[in-house]
């Protein structure tokens, strides 16, 4: 998909992972196998929903995200089986849609 | 009266109409369920799993309502245990129960639009249901926003907006039960059954693939909450303060570790005068019953075999009382799931996941409600491993043995000053013994059994509350419940029939005979040349085979063989008699084996359920015995 040059600087879709705090991202893909992404779904993380990252536990562990207006704790692992777009290029791509 | 309710072939009918309690975990569900049915409440395992149900009744002016509080879940997927009974129960397929004949679903709604993701599943059933949003003062508070009537609507069902610590809100609830008996229009069920299309109902197949489904399911979802005007209350600043100290880089572990040490500080300091005060009322009991009966077998069975028996374990009420105590604020409060996430980094090295975290601590009181809550774990190979090593954390049946088998062989003598002696060093080895053992265990199935990648971890970090005395109180109520079952079923039939192998063949006078030459000591004769080599005598064999009912029986056993009654001042006479039977290296011997042994029935019993057959308990049982044989002739041969 092409994008606007200011855009094209940084890589569309980061996984979740990458994201620094407090940045809103939207959901575009999960890269998990087969039932394993159940918990996921079921806790509304689902392509097309906001996360937020707001905290980072202690020593490399899991990430907090904001999701639906629920606290959600994913691993890093998981973090970087979900990809993302920052919400306000989301925005924009749903408009050229 | 709904005719659903008389329906043939319904199972245990006791004409009262029965109403399951459903919604996602920490949604307020079980608050709800205490402050409707108060304290008439039972607690019983579902056939063939060990998901706990609890049933209580309402007693309405127009006659009583059945409810049963399910587990929180997050779909009707069949995808963990507490889902699978969750469903079971709702489409009337468990064993023994008739299908509900209404339900209430219990959200959040200061998380609404994620809780109505698991309204559909539960509405698609088609089953009268009233839906309870609970916590709207705190929606009101954070200015949050919704319109229950247009939310009604949108449902087809009743909907209700509760504080379900303020029972006067209750009453549109109330409502809802009553009209099961009389027939109001309060009880609907949802129109819209087209959205059965789910693939949580019986034998549905996945038409889509998973993600859309739950897509849709979202999008579904996010309309109803849209044209109910809902509007999601404002972040809450007294949560965000606390998230910032529990999971702080530094003060987070520090917390964590705080908590910890308080949780273990009372289980073996301060509950120690209580569990004192236990057992002096035991005994005096039991010194009163025996000056009261006349001499007698009756009165020895009642004394020697019943008292000592049951009493032996009546002690560790106290202290698993304490756990449950800490379990629960910690719960409630939303801080077990930090403390899950705190954890999980370590866990996860070791092959485990943070929510094993709480299984393994409630461990150190008793394994059976660790392996119980391991439930929680939803990845199946997470949850396996966990209950797996559960049982190598020092649970409190262990206590008495160590503490008798450490005074008896173990010479006090200070290491850092007068609050740490050997002895202090010795107890604290057994219980690091038993966590190498469950690290390495856990890694070792890991990379065996239960290879292959783990689930996503997923944890959702509830908003903190202050827990409530009731929810506290109905807790450790039936927490007693099943503890004294499990101690009034096997113990007491344990040291019934030890009582009974003392007595014969009785010797020509009539008389019971010399316990050497009793039905018990010719069996402990029998396996003496199997624990030859660990430097145990025949004594300690009948130990050990009693105490495979569970470990602590061992030290009555010890006391009715060595003919001592065990009330505290001669506990020193049980001591010197051990002494003259081993020498330091058998008695260490004995502690290393107490340390891995899966010496505990109720555990295997447990293993058998949540596993569902007997390949795992009977792998863990062989797998620890032989631990606990090798480390034990080790033990032996070196010191």
């Amino acid at each position: 998909m092409k994008r606007k040059p200011e855009t094209a600087q940084k890589p569309a879709d980061r996984m979740l992972a990458d994201v620094p705090l407090e940045e809103e991202v939207v959901l575009v893909r999960i890269d998990v196998a087969g039932d394993d992404v159940e918990p996921l779904l079921e806790r509304g993380i689902v392509p097309g929903c906001t996360l937020c990252p707001v905290r980072h536990a202690p020593v490399g562990g899991p990430t907090v995200y904001r999701v639906d207006g629920v606290l959600v704790a994913l691993r890093r692992e998981t973090a970087s089986c979900l990809c993302v777009r920052s919400s306000l290029e989301a925005a924009g791509v749903l408009d050229s849609n | 009266m709904l005719d659903r309710g008389s329906a043939p072939g319904a199972g245990v009918d006791r004409g009262a109409p029965l109403v399951a309690v459903v919604g996602p975990p920490n949604s307020g569900k079980s608050t709800l369920f205490n402050h409707l049915t108060g304290l008439r409440q039972r607690v019983a395992n579902y056939p063939g799993v060990t998901v706990e149900r609890r049933c209580g009744t309402v007693n309405l002016p127009v006659g009583p309502v059945e409810l049963i509080d399910l587990p929180g879940v997050h779909g009707l997927s069949p995808r963990s245990l507490d889902q699978m009974v969750t469903r079971d129960v709702l489409l009337g397929e468990f064993e023994g129960d008739r299908q509900p004949d209404a339900i209430v679903l219990v959200l959040d709604a200061t998380r609404l639009k994620s809780h109505l993701m698991v309204a559909e599943p539960v509405l698609a059933l088609g089953l009268p249901t009233l839906v309870v949003l609970t916590m709207a003062d705190e929606l009101n508070r954070r200015y949050g926003a919704l319109r229950r009537s247009s939310l009604s609507e949108e449902l087809g069902v009743e909907v209700a907006l509760v504080n379900a610590r303020d029972a006067a809100t209750l009453q549109p609830v109330r409502a809802f039960l009553k009209a099961l008996h009389t027939g109001g229009e309060e009880v609907r069920a949802c129109p819209i059954v087209a959205v059965a299309e789910h693939p949580e109902g019986r034998g549905a197949g996945r038409a889509l693939p998973m993600i859309d489904l739950f897509a849709e399911r979202r999008q579904r979802a996010r309309e109803l909450g849209r044209s109910a005007g809902f509007q999601a209350p404002r972040p809450s600043r007294t949560n965000e303060r606390l998230d910032a100290l529990a999971l702080h880089r530094f003060w987070g572990p520090v917390v964590f570790a705080g908590v910890v040490a308080v949780v273990f500080q009372s289980i073996f300091a301060w509950a120690v005068p209580l569990m004192d005060g236990t057992e002096a009322a035991i005994a005096a009991s039991g010194n009163y019953l025996g000056s009261v009966l006349p001499e007698s077998w009756f009165r020895s069975l009642l004394l020697d075999g019943v008292w000592a028996g049951v009493g032996s374990v009546m002690v560790f009420l106290p202290q698993i009382l304490i756990l449950f105590f800490f379990i629960a604020i910690l719960e409630d409060s939303g801080y077990m799931a930090r403390a899950a996430v705190i954890a999980d980094r370590l866990m996860h090295r070791v092959g485990l996941q943070g929510k094993s975290f709480l299984p393994l601590l409630s461990a150190y009181a008793c394994a059976v409600p660790a392996i119980m809550s391991a439930r929680t774990v939803e990845d199946e190979r997470d949850r396996i491993a966990t209950i797996f090593v559960a049982p190598f954390m020092t649970c409190s049946a262990r206590l008495p043995v160590y503490a008798l088998l450490i005074a008896a062989f173990i010479p006090a003598q200070p290491i850092l000053g007068p609050f740490f002696g050997t002895q202090a060093a010795v107890l604290i080895g057994l219980y690091v013994m038993g966590v190498v053992a469950a690290i390495v265990t856990a890694a070792l199935l890991k990379r065996t059994l239960l290879r292959g990648r783990s689930a996503p971890f997923v944890m959702e970090l509830p908003p903190y509350r202050l827990p409530t005395v009731r929810s506290i109180l109905t807790r450790l109520l039936d927490r007693t419940k099943v503890f004294l079952r499990r101690a009034g079923k096997i113990i007491l039939a344990v040291t019934v029939v030890l009582w009974v192998f003392t007595q014969f063949p009785r010797m020509p006078g009539g008389e019971a005979p010399p316990i050497g030459d009793s039905a018990l000591g010719q069996a402990g004769q029998v396996i003496e040349p199997a624990i030859e080599p660990l430097g145990f005598d025949w004594r300690i064999g009948i130990g050990l085979v009693t105490s495979l009912a569970a470990r602590e029986v061992i030290v009555g056993t010890l006391g009715t063989i060595y003919g001592v009654e065990s009330d505290d001042e001669e506990a020193f006479e049980l001591q010197a008699a051990l002494q003259q039977d081993l020498d330091l290296g058998s008695a260490v011997a004995l502690l290393v084996f107490f340390v891995f042994a899966l010496q505990c029935m109720s555990t295997v019993a447990i293993m058998r359920r949540e596993t569902g057959g007997w390949r795992w308990p009977a792998l863990q049982f062989c797998y620890m015995l032989l631990l606990a044989y090798a480390g034990a002739w080790v033990a032996n041969a070196i010191l």
